[in-house]
């Protein structure tokens, strides 16, 4: 970091605080706490919806897998387009006319009260154990590149965004979201541009594409079908639809953005606008890492990109060995590279071709000797550096002033996702178990300061847990594992209310209840892939609430509920 | 709140479609690409 990037980086986060803070100052009612007052248009809520689910390790790690194993990733996106139509058409008519604030608010219009505070304690539970690692996983890896305290940057980013989200609530939040997002994009577009003009010049963008493909770094689609791997065609329509749907259907955190649409088709749009740009953006992004990889074939890459490891390791005895055959490697690879871009004819290119795949091999087993050498010294498995080589280019290669730039981008990226889950956790402990259980008959004024000062627990809360976020690194992995288990059941109970009128509050809360039995034995018993579990979650909650719709039939007038639009065939 | 046309196309179904019809293309433009150069 020089003083440009400083500059740069300062700036940048000043501007965004500022901005925050201007657009929040008219947040005088829970209503434009809350909702905004119902006055978003399409682009600033789909712009949010989009800035909320990127967080700083998806722009890291991401750019970082493509570089390690290329393109297949994107792959886990395709469901997204379609689960967006299908809550377009669902979700976002029924909640907007029953007029809540909450997603579980509705439950309890739908069913009962018992389903909705089951559904909003899931959501508290599993949102609230994960808060704190959106600040926490970009601020290790800045750790370990710039030995900047880990502490230090999980606080600074955290007040930044309590700062605004306190005083403004959602408006500031949206907009904010807004400018982080144009930040990220204008960002990951000069990196590209960067990282193909330091090529070489013999280095056209063509033969970088042909080389990143020669060694399987493009394979985008792949239409194989596999149960247990996620990242081909068929398990990333299927299983990333189910995912998306229970994430931006059933989620508070993605809910809220658009119900502060000012009418019905904004909000439709926001999301549409959502399932246009979502898979060419991870496209893009882990484009930017198959042509880092490229760049790497012209300049020499570290054995491993994990400054610690290196550290670790080169005092070894046997490291030096290692150290010559990824040498050795390295320049038979660039040499092969060279010779596939000047190839005239097709036999000589298969030829050259060949060697360069060889050398990549050779490569791969000098880095795979040198990981185990840390293993050994660490006696643990499962080291991974993925998160290290983008910014490990970025640091080392890229101009003064880009380089405040990208992390500028990456602190964006933890701001708005921490902002939006801070921001609905306040909402759903305030409407759904504040308001709801505890004193239910208050001024407006009581629960607006109920709200900010929610918002601002959440915050703290999310800061402290990033404190101790070395101490609770795999307790953190763990937590988000069993969290992935309970979306399962909330698509479910969602399900029964959307499309099942003969459903009842009784039926639903106990199908959810057997349902999250059923995912936890999945887990506990069968060797599914995560993945799966919540296919099976919301299949099993759909099919036990209506097998008990029969003996608790649904007392409910629906009629009531139609011509608010509780249903979707009113 | 009334459940308004979109802003194009006439109706919401249409917009759906076009929407399904655009991952449709996109998935395609990757599929050929993957195969023309992974």
């Amino acid at each position: 970091m020089r003083p440009l990037d400083w500059v740069v980086l300062v700036v940048t986060l000043v501007s965004i605080v500022a901005y925050g803070l201007y657009k929040g100052r008219g947040s005088k009612t829970v209503n434009q706490y809350l909702l905004a007052g119902k006055t978003m248009p399409w682009y600033a809520m789909g712009l949010s919806i989009m800035a909320t689910q990127a967080s700083a390790i998806t722009f890291i790690s991401t750019t970082g897998q493509a570089y390690a194993d290329g393109m297949r990733f994107v792959q886990f996106y395709f469901g997204l387009p379609v689960a967006m139509v299908i809550l377009a058409a669902t979700a976002v008519p029924i909640f907007h006319r029953a007029g809540v604030y909450t997603a579980y608010e509705y439950l309890e219009k739908r069913f009962d009260a018992k389903t909705r505070a089951l559904a909003s304690v899931i959501f508290l539970i599993q949102r609230g154990l994960g808060v704190g690692l959106a600040l926490y996983a970009p601020a290790l890896v800045m750790s370990v590149i710039f030995g900047w305290p880990d502490q230090l940057t999980t606080l600074l980013i955290g007040v930044l965004v309590i700062l605004y989200t306190v005083t403004g609530g959602i408006p500031a939040v949206t907009w904010t979201d807004v400018v982080q997002m144009g930040i990220i994009f204008f960002g990951l577009v000069l990196s590209l541009v960067l990282v193909l003009r330091m090529l070489p010049h013999s280095v056209s963008v063509l033969d970088a594409v042909y080389l990143a493909g020669a060694v399987g770094k493009l394979n985008a689609v792949d239409t194989h079908f596999d149960w247990n791997n996620r990242y081909n065609l068929w398990s990333g329509l299927l299983g990333g639809s189910f995912l998306a749907l229970s994430y931006f259907g059933c989620d508070q955190s993605q809910v809220q953005r658009y119900l502060t649409g000012k009418s019905i088709a904004q909000s439709k749009l926001s999301l549409l606008f959502n399932a246009m740009a979502k898979v060419p953006m991870q496209f893009f992004i882990l484009f930017v890492g198959a042509m880092v990889f490229v760049f790497y074939l012209f300049q020499a890459p570290p054995v491993l990109f994990q400054p610690n490891a290196m550290r670790e390791i080169s005092g070894q005895a046997e490291f030096s060995g290692v150290q010559r055959k990824f040498d050795s490697a390295f320049e038979q690879r660039r040499a092969a590279a060279r010779a596939i871009g000047h190839a005239g004819d097709p036999a000589s290119r298969r030829l050259h071709v060949g060697e360069f795949k060889a050398a990549q091999q050779q490569l791969n087993g000098a880095r795979q000797q040198a990981i185990a050498l840390f293993e050994k010294a660490e006696g643990k498995k499962g080291f991974n550096d993925n998160n290290y080589v983008f910014l490990t280019f970025v640091t080392t290669y890229l101009p003064a002033g880009v380089v405040g730039l990208i992390i500028a981008v990456i602190f964006a990226a933890a701001m708005s996702a921490s902002s939006g889950e801070v921001n609905s956790l306040a909402t759903v402990t305030v409407i759904d178990i504040y308001k709801r259980h505890v004193r239910k008959q208050a001024s407006d004024r009581h629960y607006l300061m109920a709200s900010r000062l929610a918002t601002a627990f959440w915050g703290l809360y999310a800061v402290a847990f990033a404190q101790y976020g070395k101490n609770l690194g795999s307790l953190v992995e763990a937590v988000n594992l069993v969290g992935s288990f309970f979306y399962g059941s909330l698509l479910g109970v969602f399900t029964l209310a959307f499309g099942f009128r003969s459903v009842g509050g009784t039926a639903a809360f106990w199908g959810m209840a057997v349902g999250e039995a059923a995912i936890l034995l999945v887990a506990r018993f069968t060797a599914i892939s995560y993945l799966w579990y919540n296919v099976i979650g919301a299949v099993v909650v759909i099919v036990t609430g209506l097998l008990l719709s029969r003996p608790f039939p649904n007392l409910r007038n629906q009629d009531a509920l139609d011509q608010q639009g509780g249903n979707v065939h009113g | 709140m009334p459940d308004e046309p979109p802003p194009f196309l006439g109706s919401w179904r249409k917009v759906y479609a076009l929407v399904l019809a655009y991952l449709a293309a996109v998935i395609t433009v990757f599929w050929i690409f993957t195969r023309y150069f992974a």
